[in-house]
């Protein structure tokens, strides 16, 4: 079809492309290489194939936003199909006489290969109509009804360009270059229908209808379609569509260690023997593997909206942070700024106010389509801001001196740990002096805080009653220091996990249980990397079983209570720990409603990541306010006389929720329990209480 | 500048206090350091950032424990750790001071800070008795120390809001009750690093001073009233606490 002349120009434009092309993921490829070493990633192939089979069924991307996501689902799908179109396309432009309307007649091919050929017309043709639909509804979500998901709080860092708009344009590029490219596609099809129509191609035959058939037409139409390609392929390297080539494989090479267990402070495998500080200051501190997360993301926001640090007006955008790593790389590497690889990111890509409001609940590395972890950058960050003496809260500070002298962060002495064990109308075993079957790590605040104290010693009576051999460390015990490390002082973390593994190693014992979601997450998943080789067991799975065993046995079945249960972020979004509490509730016989964000979904109390250490406290509506409502509200739509209760399994749960039905003014409606309690009423504990009280 | 900070290891209140015969039980309690001398040690590293020079920290050993509080001030920036090798828990303020002094005397010292008060006599005397043996001036309850060439200016807070500023020519001992910035987080990483590879300078304790005052009797205080907490509804605690009131005629 194309002149001599013409197919000299295409193969000029093709290379220049080519190149601009080549450069820009060379430069994204250099870029990338400039990160720290990540933890070691094992079988890649398979894991890149794994993300392969995920986005090809945008299986990630249904987490959050259904219907939107149908239809990205749709646009991804038009998208692969284009690449087919283009190269149908190209071989009608350089073969001459090329082309497969009307069946390819003109190619007289053979016969079998017509049903392919009519099946091609007919899937490009209408393929390109709901491409141009597809595109339209996303543009005009983003620049008509401005979608809300869309934007960022007022007071979250964002880089000059993203705040001036530089998204949008991005979009706004890549929209127009659809919307063109299809078109003319269609267009350089409808002039070639010299015969009218066919029946495979409705769409174009339908706009041959109106335009009619024309030889400069195709030609002009075809330069659209093509020319248009080489402008996008380098272009891309250079927008937030790099997503299109990095969002599977960022995908196949996302963290593969357990949720819970944090990447270490400074790389265990070193590089051309470089020596590491602790943490990240500037954008070539975080591993490689979270520079590539920049490039992967696709901007949608997911991340943002299960923030709960966001959600309560807090500085602190997930999503930003990855937005404003993609926009300090791009002026950095393509731009004219490479100094910004030197800059610090508390000025460019997150305040430090921001870096402080995380809760560390996992939620946004959770919901990410592409496997981001904007969370791992912010520990990484603390951890910095930490060894270079940045100010930090003076709740925070008086936790970590008090963790460090007094193994707590309440600021009580050693010895009192195990003061509620020696008020037991029972003995409770140390565990560093005779051996005991489970040994209990009880954690801080159910050892010290007076408001959660009945409930240990609750938990104390079931096992005993259950004839459970356990026993406990006493002053042995130091916090486990999961929130320690998420706070961003891992030295203070190694101290106490040495301490905690040398009580360990005091004590026999066969199996850790643990009434802290917070202790069970690190021992379970961080301290194996410490030497420690023990089984852990979270308290819901421990009186699962005792009441499987038949050890524990329900005499009064609790239907007068209404119930909701919340997942503690390290109970369950990290460990999965979703279906003993709810067993044990079934067994006792509650009425049960879920929250409307339950398991995975749930939403975070606020408390963690050192949250519930601040001296400071920002106003707005607090996660663990909303989520009291959100327990209301699910109960109203099952009105009855029946006692509303808000079962926590978590003892920071217990002080969070407490004191937030008090705040939102809800006592009487609503009350907060430990399963514990239930479980005590059910199985007629409370008899001994009494005798003790 | 060559600034000296005199720091105080003394009883955890964090645990209960146990007391044997007419004083703590020292083999059952874990010392800490002194809250106001986290103050005056960085009071003197801001001085030492602000204007440079260096920063000398000594201690009184008591009972074989102040390493940790050594590693801690050269964390948060102190140059140099020394520590008096008294191994007597039960030495009071005047003996400390005593020893103090005589360590701290040939140190050419600019400035020795002490914190104000310790929290457990609350004697408020070393820094005045260091500046006496000394022989130089002393401003206590200072709340900011700037110091320019030979003279610094010392910020004092007092009840209602007032503040003052004094002029002090060095060398001169200081009283702290506060850094202007609250006091700085070491990282247990850099604490332990300090430990592996810092010496702390030992020196023998000499002098004797006494306040020639002795114990008498040391005992937990005996509660001698009792709180009665009222139950109920706030409505129903209003109305018993005015029927309370009414009752011993105060209403
Ligand atoms: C370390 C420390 C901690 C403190 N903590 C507290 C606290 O927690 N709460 C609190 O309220 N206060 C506190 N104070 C203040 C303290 O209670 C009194 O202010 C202090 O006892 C007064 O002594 P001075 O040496 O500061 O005053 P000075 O003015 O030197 O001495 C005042 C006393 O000397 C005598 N005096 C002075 N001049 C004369 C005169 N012309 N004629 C006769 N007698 C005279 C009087 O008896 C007078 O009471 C603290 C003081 C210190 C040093
Ligand atoms: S971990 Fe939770 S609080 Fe932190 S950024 Fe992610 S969603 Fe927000
Ligand atoms: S980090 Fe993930 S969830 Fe957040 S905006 Fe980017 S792609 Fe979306």
């Amino acid at each position: 079809m194309l002149t001599t002349i013409e197919k000299i120009l295409f193969i000029l434009l093709a290379l220049v492309s080519a190149g601009f092309t080549v450069h820009g993921f060379k430069t994204i490829i250099d870029t990338i290489r400039m990160g720290r070493p990540a933890p070691e990633l094992k079988n890649i192939p398979a894991s890149l194939l794994k993300a392969g089979v995920t986005v090809l069924f945008q299986q990630t991307i249904f987490k959050a936003r259904k219907v939107l996501s149908a239809i990205h689902m749709g646009l991804f799908f038009g998208l692969i199909t284009y690449a087919f179109v283009n190269l149908v396309d190209a071989l009608e432009g350089l073969v001459p006489n090329f082309d497969l309307i009307y069946s390819g007649k003109h190619l007289s091919p053979p016969a079998w290969t017509v049903p392919l050929i009519n099946a091609y017309n007919l899937i490009s043709d209408v393929m390109s109509g709901f491409l141009l639909i597809a595109i339209t509804v996303f543009l005009v979500r983003r620049f008509i009804v401005k979608d809300k998901a869309l934007a960022y709080r007022e007071n979250v860092l964002l880089n000059p360009k993203v705040k001036a708009g530089g998204q949008a344009k991005d979009s706004l590029i890549v929209g127009v270059f659809v919307i063109m490219h299809v078109s003319a596609h269609l267009m350089s099809q409808a002039y070639r229908l010299t015969e009218g129509a066919d029946p495979f191609m409705p769409i174009a035959s339908f706009l041959n209808s109106i335009f009619g058939a024309s030889q400069t037409g195709v030609h002009v139409a075809w330069w659209i379609s093509i020319g248009w390609v080489m402008f996008i392929i380098p272009y891309l390297s250079r927008s937030k569509h790099t997503h299109f080539f990095m969002a599977p494989i960022n995908l196949g090479l996302a963290k593969q260690n357990p949720r819970g267990q944090l990447d270490p402070a400074i790389p265990l495998k070193v590089i051309d023997g470089r020596k590491y500080d602790p943490g990240a200051k500037v954008i070539t501190d975080l591993a490689w593997t979270r520079i590539m997360d920049a490039y992967a993301c696709v901007q949608c926001n997911r991340c943002q909206d299960v923030c709960p640090a966001n959600f309560y007006g807090r500085p602190l955008s997930p999503s930003a942070l990855e937005v404003n790593k993609r926009y300090l790389l791009k002026e950095a590497t393509f731009g004219s700024h490479p100094d910004l690889l030197l800059a610090p990111l508390t000025e460019t890509v997150i305040s430090p106010e921001a870096v402080w409001s995380c809760t560390t609940c996992y939620a946004c590395v959770r919901v990410c389509p592409v496997g981001n972890e904007p969370m791992a950058d912010i520990v990484d960050i603390r951890r910095r801001m930490l060894i270079d003496g940045f100010e930090i809260d003076s709740g925070v500070q008086n936790a970590l001196q008090s963790l460090a002298t007094n193994g707590n962060w309440m600021g009580k002495g050693k010895r009192l740990r195990g003061r509620w064990a020696k008020e037991m109308e029972f003995p409770v075993k140390n565990a560093t002096e005779e051996p005991v079957e489970v040994l209990w790590f009880v954690g801080d605040t159910a050892s010290f805080d007076e408001r959660v104290i009945p409930n240990t010693k609750m938990v104390a009576r079931i096992f005993h009653q259950a004839g459970l051999d356990f026993g406990i460390l006493y002053q042995n015990e130091s916090n486990a220091g999961n929130d320690v490390r998420r706070v961003g002082e891992e030295g203070l973390f190694e101290q106490l996990v040495e301490q905690n593994m040398a009580a360990f190693g005091k004590a026999q014992f066969k199996q850790i249980v643990t009434t802290d979601p917070h202790s069970f997450n690190t021992l379970k998943n961080e301290y194996p990397q410490f030497g420690g080789k023990f089984e852990v067991k979270h308290y819901t799975v421990t009186l699962l079983k005792l009441f499987e065993e038949g050890k524990l046995t329900v005499k009064n079945k609790l239907s007068h209570y209404k119930v909701t249960f919340h997942d503690p972020c390290y109970l369950g979004r990290y460990n999965g720990g979703f279906t003993a509490p709810r067993k044990l509730l079934e067994l006792l016989g509650v009425e049960f409603h879920e929250m409307p964000r339950n398991c995975e979904n749930s939403f975070c109390c606020g408390a963690g990541g050192g949250q519930i250490w601040m001296g400071k406290v920002a106003p707005g509506e607090r996660p663990a306010e909303n989520r009291i409502k959100e327990a209301l509200t699910t109960f109203e739509r099952h009105p009855n006389e029946k006692k509303q209760l808000f079962i926590v399994t978590c003892p920071k749960d217990m002080v969070m929720y407490s004191d937030a039905v008090k705040t939102t003014g809800n006592e009487g409606k609503i009350e907060v329990r430990d399963i514990i309690q239930l479980v005590a009423e059910a199985v007629g504990v409370e008899e001994v209480s009494q005798i003790v009280g | 500048m060559n600034i000296v900070v005199a720091i105080k290891h003394i009883p955890s209140i964090a645990d209960d206090l146990p007391v044997k015969g007419n004083n703590v039980d020292f083999d059952s309690v874990d010392f800490v350091l002194n809250e106001w001398d986290e103050h005056s040690i960085e009071q003197a590293v801001l001085i030492k950032e602000a204007v440079g020079g260096t920063v000398t920290v000594v201690g009184v050993d008591l009972i074989g424990e102040l390493d940790n509080a050594l590693h801690l001030a050269l964390a948060k920036g102190a140059d140099k750790v020394v520590k008096i090798t008294a191994d007597d828990p039960a030495a009071d303020s005047h003996q400390q001071a005593k020893w103090l002094a005589e360590a701290i005397k040939g140190m050419g010292a600019d400035m020795v800070f002490a914190g104000v008060q310790a929290s457990n006599d609350i004697d408020g005397q070393i820094g005045p008795m260091i500046a006496a043996y000394l022989d130089m001036p002393y401003i206590g309850g200072t709340s900011a120390i700037e110091v320019s060439g030979n003279t610094a200016t010392v910020s004092k807070e007092f009840p209602g809001g007032v503040g003052m500023k004094y002029s002090v020519t060095l060398p001169f001992v200081a009283g702290v009750q506060s850094a202007p910035k609250p006091p700085r987080y070491a990282p247990v990483s850099k604490v332990r690093q300090m430990a592996q590879t810092a010496t702390i300078e030992k020196v023998a304790p000499t002098g004797e001073a006494s306040a020639g005052l002795a114990f008498k009797k040391m005992a937990p205080p005996v509660a001698t009233g009792h709180a009665e907490m009222i139950e109920g509804s706030p409505k129903e605690v209003a109305a018993k606490i005015v029927e309370l009131l009414k009752s011993k005629g105060l209403a």
